[in-house]
C-alpha cells in the first residue's frame, strides 16, 4: 500500500463524527478506554470515552476478531444428527489500534488464511474496519522498535490517526478508509503533515529501552534447546497461561462439545488455549510430551521467537503484555538475551 | 467449505479385532471421499467430542466405504464402542500427508507396526497386495502385547503370502494356554530377519513412540539413512487443519505437515521420545 496519496486532517470533534458515522453504518465500535490504571478495548459511542494517549490495553484487539470463546456450530441429536452453522456476530470497527497490534492482526490474517481457511475468523475480519493510532508514548516494556513492528506502520489499517499537535492527521490505508474520510468532508492537507508525523516518531524512538531483535533469534533458540535458561526460568513459572491469553499473536484453541440438559442438542465451541497449560499436550492414557514445565515454557517462547508451529505468524510483535501480566515477572526479552550470551 | 463441520457417516459394520480394538466400516452419506494411505480423519461422536483416527482401509474402496480401527482409551473412543451398525458419526477429513507411496515405487519396503499403529499401516499393506508390481521386496514386521492383541488376524495369511515378501509377528508375552508359533519379544528383535536392501528401500513405521525410538536406533545401525525412515506421529489434535496448535512438535504440525515424517525431518525438534 505504501504512503497514502491523499491526507486529511481533523480535530477531536471530527474523530467523534467518525465514530458516530461508523455506528450509523452498522459497526459496533470498540476503542481503548481507561478503567482504573489499565486500558481495555470496550464498546464506545463517543471519542470522549477514548484515551488517545494510552500505552497498551490488557487484552489485545484479538478478543474481537479471534474471541476467547465462540460457537462453531449447533447440533441436534436424534436419528443421527443435524448440524447448523450460526450467522456471524455483528461487524466490529476497532478504533485506536496501535502499530504492534496492527502487525499482530496482519499476522493472524495470514495465519487464518492458510489453506484451509478459517471461515469464522476471516468472515469477521473481512467485515471489520480498523482504525490505527500512532503511539504518543512508550513505556519500559514496549519493544516494537526492535521487532520491526512499530512505531511506524504502513499497512494493516483502513485509516491511521496520528496526533500531530495541532490536530489529527488521517491517512487512508484502504479504499474503504478513503471513502469514509471523503464522506466526512475532512480537510485535505499536504505532505508537510507526513514530515511532522515523522519528526514525532523519530522523537518517540528515543524513548525505547527494551529490545529483542529478531535477527537470527529463531535459529539460535532452536540450537540451544538444552540451555540452562529454560529450566531456570521455568522454576519461577506458574503455568498460568496469562502470557498466551494476553499475547496478540497467540492463536491456539481448544475444541469441545456442550450438551443441553435435554441431551438432544448441543454446541461445539472453541476456546482460546495455552501451550503453557499441562493439559494442552496431553494424549490418551495420561501421555504428555510436554509434561515438564520447562518444556511448556520453552515451547511458548520458541513460538514467540518464531520457531514453533506458527512460525512468523505467531511470533512476537513487542507489545510487552506478557511481561506486564506475568505474575512471576518472566520476561522473554531477558531469555532471548541470555541465549545471545548476555548475562 | 467449513473445515470444522463434520460430514455424516453411517456405521455399516463393526469387527471386533481385539479385546479393546474395533474396526468400524463407515459410509459417507453425502457424496465422494478419497484419500491416500496414511491419512487420518477426525471422527465425532457429537456431544462427546472428536478424535483423530487413521483410515485403515484401501483408497480404492473409498467411494463405497472407509474403515477405521479404534482402540478404546477414553471418552470419544469409549462412546464409539457403544455404537451399533446404523448409528451415525461425524467425519472430517481426510487430513495429513500419507505414506510415501510414490517415492516407494520400485523400492523395497520395510513395514514396522506396533500395537494400534497397524491400523495406519494397513492401507499401505493393502496397496502392496493390490498393486504388487509397484514395489520391490516387501517385509512386514508386526508386534503386539499378546497374541489376542493382534489386529487383522483374518488377513495375516494373505499378508504372509505376498510374493517376495514376508510377515513376521511378535508379541511381548504369551498368556498361559494360548497357542503361539511366532516370535516373543519386542518388535525390534525381528530386525535380525530383515533382508530388504538398505541401499534401495523405504521404512514405514507406526506404533508407540517409545517403540519407534528403538526401531529408529536399530535401523540406523543397520545402515538405513535418516531420510529413508518414515514415522507416523501421534499428538493431541483438536482441529486437524493446522489451526488449533495442539499437535505441534516444535516447528512442525503433525496434522498438516505430517502425521508422517522422516526421522531426518524430526530429529532436531524438541519434546519427543523419538
Ligand atoms: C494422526 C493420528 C492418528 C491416530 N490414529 C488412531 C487410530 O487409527 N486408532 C486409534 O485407536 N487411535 C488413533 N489415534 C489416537 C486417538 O486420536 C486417541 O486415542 C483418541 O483421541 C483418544 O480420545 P478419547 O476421547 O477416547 O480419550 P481421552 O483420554 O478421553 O481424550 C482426551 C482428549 O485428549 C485428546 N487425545 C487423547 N489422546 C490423544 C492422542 N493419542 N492423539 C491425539 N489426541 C488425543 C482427545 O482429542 C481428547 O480431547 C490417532 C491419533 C493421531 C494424532
Ligand atoms: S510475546 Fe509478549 S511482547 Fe511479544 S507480542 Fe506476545 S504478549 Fe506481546
Ligand atoms: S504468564 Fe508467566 S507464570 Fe504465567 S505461564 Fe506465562 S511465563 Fe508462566
Ligand atoms: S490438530 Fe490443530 S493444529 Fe494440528
Amino acid at each position: 500500500m505504501g504512503k497514502a496519496s491523499q491526507l486529511f486532517k481533523t480535530d477531536l470533534k471530527g474523530l467523534d463524527r467518525l465514530i458516530k458515522k461508523l455506528r450509523s453504518d452498522g459497526y459496533v465500535v470498540y476503542g481503548p478506554v481507561k478503567r482504573g490504571r489499565s486500558w481495555f478495548f470496550l464498546e464506545i459511542d463517543s471519542v470522549k470515552q477514548v484515551d488517545l494517549n494510552y500505552v497498551r490495553t490488557v487484552l489485545p484487539p484479538k478478543k474481537l476478531l479471534h474471541p476467547p470463546r465462540e460457537k462453531l456450530f449447533e447440533f441436534k441429536l436424534g436419528d443421527g444428527f443435524e448440524v447448523s452453522e450460526k450467522p456471524m456476530p455483528p461487524t466490529v470497527a476497532l478504533f485506536g489500534v496501535h502499530p504492534c497490534d496492527l502487525k499482530a492482526i496482519e499476522r493472524q490474517d495470514e495465519f487464518f488464511s492458510q489453506t484451509p481457511e478459517d471461515p469464522y475468523y476471516l468472515a469477521r475480519r473481512r467485515n471489520a474496519l480498523i482504525i490505527g493510532l500512532t503511539c504518543t508514548r512508550v513505556d519500559e516494556n514496549c519493544f516494537c522498535l526492535s521487532r520491526g513492528t512499530g512505531p511506524e506502520v504502513s499497512t494493516g489499517f483502513d485509516i491511521l490517526i496520528t496526533d500531530v499537535g495541532n490536530g489529527y492527521l488521517l491517512e487512508p490505508g484502504s479504499a474503504k478508509g478513503l471513502e469514509l474520510l471523503k464522506s466526512l468532508g475532512f480537510q485535505e492537507v499536504g505532505d508537510e503533515y507526513l514530515e511532522a508525523k515523522q519528526k514525532l516518531i523519530e522523537e518517540l524512538k528515543k524513548s525505547f529501552t527494551k529490545q529483542m531483535p529478531p535477527e537470527g533469534l529463531a535459529e539460535l533458540a532452536k540450537s540451544m534447546l538444552e540451555h540452562e535458561v529454560w529450566k531456570e526460568t521455568a522454576e519461577r513459572c506458574l503455568s498460568c497461561g496469562n502470557c498466551s491469553l494476553v499475547c496478540p499473536t497467540c492463536y491456539c484453541f481448544d475444541v469441545y462439545d456442550v450438551l443441553e440438559l435435554n441431551l438432544r442438542s448441543g454446541v461445539r465451541v472453541r476456546e482460546l488455549d495455552s501451550c503453557q497449560l499441562l493439559e494442552y499436550a496431553e494424549v490418551a492414557l495420561g501421555g504428555n510430551f510436554r509434561r515438564n514445565r520447562f518444556q511448556r515454557l520453552r515451547h511458548w517462547m520458541l513460538c514467540k521467537f518464531g520457531v514453533a508451529g506458527g512460525g512468523l505468524y505467531s511470533s512476537c510483535v513487542g507489545c510487552g503484555r506478557c511481561i506486564v501480566y506475568c505474575p512471576a515477572n518472566i520476561d522473554l526479552t531477558e531469555v532471548a538475551s541470555r541465549l545471545r550470551g548476555g548475562g | 467449505m467449513n473445515p470444522y463441520v463434520p460430514r455424516i457417516a453411517v456405521i455399516e459394520s463393526i469387527v471386533d479385532e481385539t479385546p479393546d480394538i474395533k474396526t468400524f466400516r463407515l459410509r459417507i452419506t453425502d457424496g465422494g471421499f478419497s484419500f491416500v494411505p496414511g491419512q487420518f480423519v477426525m471422527v465425532s461422536v457429537l456431544g462427546v467430542g472428536e478424535s483423530a483416527i487413521s483410515i485403515s482401509s484401501h483408497p480404492d474402496d473409498a467411494e463405497k466405504f472407509i474403515e477405521i480401527s479404534v482402540r478404546k482409551v477414553g471418552n470419544v473412543t469409549g462412546s464409539l464402542f457403544r455404537l451399533k451398525p446404523g448409528d451415525k458419526v461425524g467425519v472430517r477429513g481426510p487430513f495429513g500427508n500419507g505414506w510415501p507411496v510414490d517415492k516407494a515405487v520400485g523400492k523395497d519396503l520395510l513395514i514396522v507396526g506396533g500395537g494400534c499403529g497397524q491400523g495406519a499401516l494397513r492401507p499401505l499393506i493393502l496397496d502392496v497386495l493390490r498393486h504388487r508390481d509397484r514395489y520391490g521386496r516387501v517385509e512386514i514386521l508386526y508386534g503386539a502385547r499378546t497374541p489376542q492383541d493382534l489386529m487383522f488376524k483374518y488377513e495375516h495369511d494373505v499378508w504372509a503370502s505376498v510374493p517376495q515378501g514376508c510377515l513376521l509377528l511378535t508379541v511381548d508375552r504369551v498368556p498361559p494356554g494360548v497357542e503361539w508359533k511366532h516370535n516373543v519379544g519386542v518388535v525390534t528383535r525381528l530386525f535380525e530377519h530383515v533382508t530388504v536392501d538398505p541401499a534401495n528401500s523405504l521404512v514405514c513405521i507406526c506404533g508407540p513412540e517409545i517403540m519407534m525410538h528403538f526401531a529408529v536406533k536399530g535401523l540406523l545401525s543397520m545402515g538405513f539413512k535418516e531420510s529413508q525412515i518414515y514415522l507416523s506421529m501421534e499428538r493431541r489434535m483438536k482441529c486437524g487443519v493446522g489451526k488449533c496448535g495442539h499437535c505441534q512438535i516444535g516447528g512442525k504440525y503433525v496434522c498438516k505437515d505430517g502425521p508422517i515424517f522422516t526421522y531426518e525431518e524430526l530429529k532436531l525438534e524438541p519434546d519427543k521420545i523419538l
